[in-house]
């Protein structure tokens, strides 16, 4: 049983789509992991998931100039715009934060819904760009991948102490001499910049997922940054290996298929509910030790 | 930026030359919206000036000025001999502590260290100095003991005291508090107060706003009463009378007992 489990995780990967794939979905979910902890201490979620969706119509667009190789640099110039807008969006509290986005979002989601709706492979195309085709990445986006991630990777840990303040105390940032908008176009830029690299591996949909569940499951499991960022981006890159192991699984050997974003998704959501869980234990068992302590001290023995 | 700074520094070398604060018929406003019209006052080294007034009277909004987050559009303010935007190196500022999310993975040490963030930089570790310069500043709030902590896991009170520990951290030549007392515990309003006093006889000036009169009369020289304007600057006793007072608060209830001045707010 261990043994098949455990030649589950590693025979796909001989073949070598099934390990460029791998190292796509490994890297993202490291990616992610790391943006996705920003992500969630600044309460970004709805942010992120407007930027997912504005990311489609340079999706498309760059998929009808320039075929496959555009996919990448029309996203690319999508989520440069969009990142620039939110950013401006967010500094300008006139109109509802909330209803500004939500209408940024649905009208460009609605204009590459209607771009991509002409030509003649509309649902196929439509799929690819929503789910992402992880198994058909190339050699060559596994290299764009890379180096968005040691790019945004690196801008993080140059800007980890004004992000951290920022993060923790704004005024008190802006008082310290921080460029807030400054920081914050970079966080939005960071964001775009991973949805971006998941564009073909999970499509512009499930990247959220990407960002949101590995943070969130490293958070119920300590309370410490330093802790915590290293844990999203493990959780990141396992979910990725477990879910795309699965998804191979259950095609090759129960003649089940399931899509391989999905499955990613679902396993990275299966692992929140366990790291929630050991959460919940974990913090039991500081109260009861508090609790210990406090009676220790009130009746000394 | 360098230059500035040591230029800065050389010309407070000489002792009672520069003020800490200076107000010169000064007024703030956001965008056309004017906020406090025609301040006056002068506030020095080691001293403390209290803002009071009632809420939405243009106290937070000083501080910001102060800081160079509002711009002066009449008249002039000088912090520590110099534009607010450029002395803020020296400045320190204090929010109020339940502004912030109590559930952000960060301990008492770690938000101690903010203070020093702007002498660290951004790449380089910190130094044992540093680290000695966080404890040092958390055994004078009284809360060496909760280094390790989760800033979230204290009270309120204790919580604003890391705060005012992170500010004495960054060694401020001016020291801005923003409603420091408000839902603070006897303990905490004792060590918050301590604390001052101690930066006080560094040297340090503290602007600190608050609606507690009895603290301005226990702990500032100087009291600024404002409500959009300003209803008189000068040294405590003289200014914190029941007239003023009333001027100041305008149609809102006000007690007096004894030397005790009590407002209560409606």
């Amino acid at each position: 049983m261990t043994a098949g489990f455990l030649s589950g995780l590693f025979e796909p990967f001989h073949l070598p789509f099934m390990a460029r794939a791998l190292a796509e979905l490994v890297i993202l979910g490291a990616l992610a992991g790391t943006v996705g902890v920003l992500v969630l201490l600044r309460r970004l979620a709805f942010v992120t998931d407007t930027l997912t969706h504005t990311v489609f119509p340079g999706v498309v667009i760059g998929y009808m100039l320039a075929g496959d190789g555009g996919v990448f640099w029309g996203a690319l110039g999508a989520g440069a715009v969009t990142a620039v807008l939110l950013t401006l969006f967010t500094h300008r509290r006139r109109v509802s934060e909330d209803a500004a986005l939500a209408m940024l979002l649905t009208t460009l989601f609605a204009v590459g819904v209607v771009l991509v709706s002409r030509r003649s492979g509309y649902t196929s195309d439509l799929t690819a760009f929503l789910f992402g085709r992880v198994l058909t990445v190339t050699a060559e986006q596994l290299v764009q991948t890379g180096v968005v991630t040691v790019l945004v990777v690196a801008l993080l840990a140059v800007l980890r102490r004004p992000l951290m303040l920022r993060t923790f105390d704004p005024e008190g940032a802006r008082a310290a001499g921080v460029s807030v908008g400054l920081l914050d176009l970079v966080l939005n830029a960071a964001i775009a910049l991973v949805v971006v690299a998941a564009v073909r591996a999970v499509g512009t949909i499930l990247v959220i997922a990407l960002l949101i569940v590995p943070a969130a499951a490293a958070r119920t499991l300590s309370e410490r940054l330093a802790v915590i960022v290293p844990l999203a981006c493990l959780i990141g890159a396992a979910g990725g290996w477990l879910g795309l192991a699965v998804s191979y699984e259950a095609a090759v050997h129960h003649d089940l298929r399931l899509a391989a974003g999905g499955t990613v998704v679902l396993v990275l959501v299966a692992m929140y509910g366990l790291a929630s869980a050991a959460g919940f234990v974990r913090r039991r068992r500081a109260l009861l030790r508090i609790s210990h302590e406090v009676v220790r001290e009130v009746e000394p023995a | 930026m360098i230059e500035e700074t040591t230029t800065g520094q050389i010309t407070t070398e000489q002792p009672g030359r520069t003020a800490a604060l200076v107000l010169d018929r000064a007024s703030v406003a956001y965008g056309d919206v004017p906020a406090l019209e025609e301040l006056d006052g002068v506030v020095h080294p080691g001293e403390a000036v209290a803002l009071i007034g009632p809420n939405g009277a243009g106290k937070s909004t000083l501080i910001k000025a102060l800081l160079g987050l509002v711009p002066v559009v009449r008249g002039r303010i000088e912090v520590l001999g110099t534009a607010p935007a450029r002395a803020r190196r020296q400045v320190a500022y204090v929010p109020q502590a339940d502004t912030l999310d109590p559930d952000f993975p960060v301990s008492v040490e770690q938000v101690v260290m903010m203070g020093r963030y702007r002498k660290i930089g951004w790449l380089r570790r910190p130094s044992a100095a540093d680290r000695a310069e966080v404890a040092a500043a958390l055994e004078q709030v009284g809360l060496a003991r909760r280094a390790r902590d989760r800033f979230g896991t204290l009270s309120g009170g204790q919580r604003q005291r890391v705060l005012l520990a992170r500010a004495i951290a960054a060694r401020p030549r001016l020291l801005l508090l923003d409603e420091p007392f408000n839902g603070v515990d006897a303990v905490s309003q004792h060590a918050l107060l301590e604390a001052m006093a101690a930066l006080k006889e560094q040297g340090a000036a503290v602007v600190v706003s608050t609606h507690d009169l009895a603290i301005a009369h226990l702990a500032c020289e100087e009291v600024c009463l404002l409500n959009k304007h300003q209803y008189g600057f000068g040294p405590t006793e003289s200014v914190l009378t029941p007239e003023r007072l009333r001027a100041t608060y305008g149609g809102q209830a006000l007690e007096l007992r004894g030397d005790r001045v009590i407002v209560t707010r409606t």
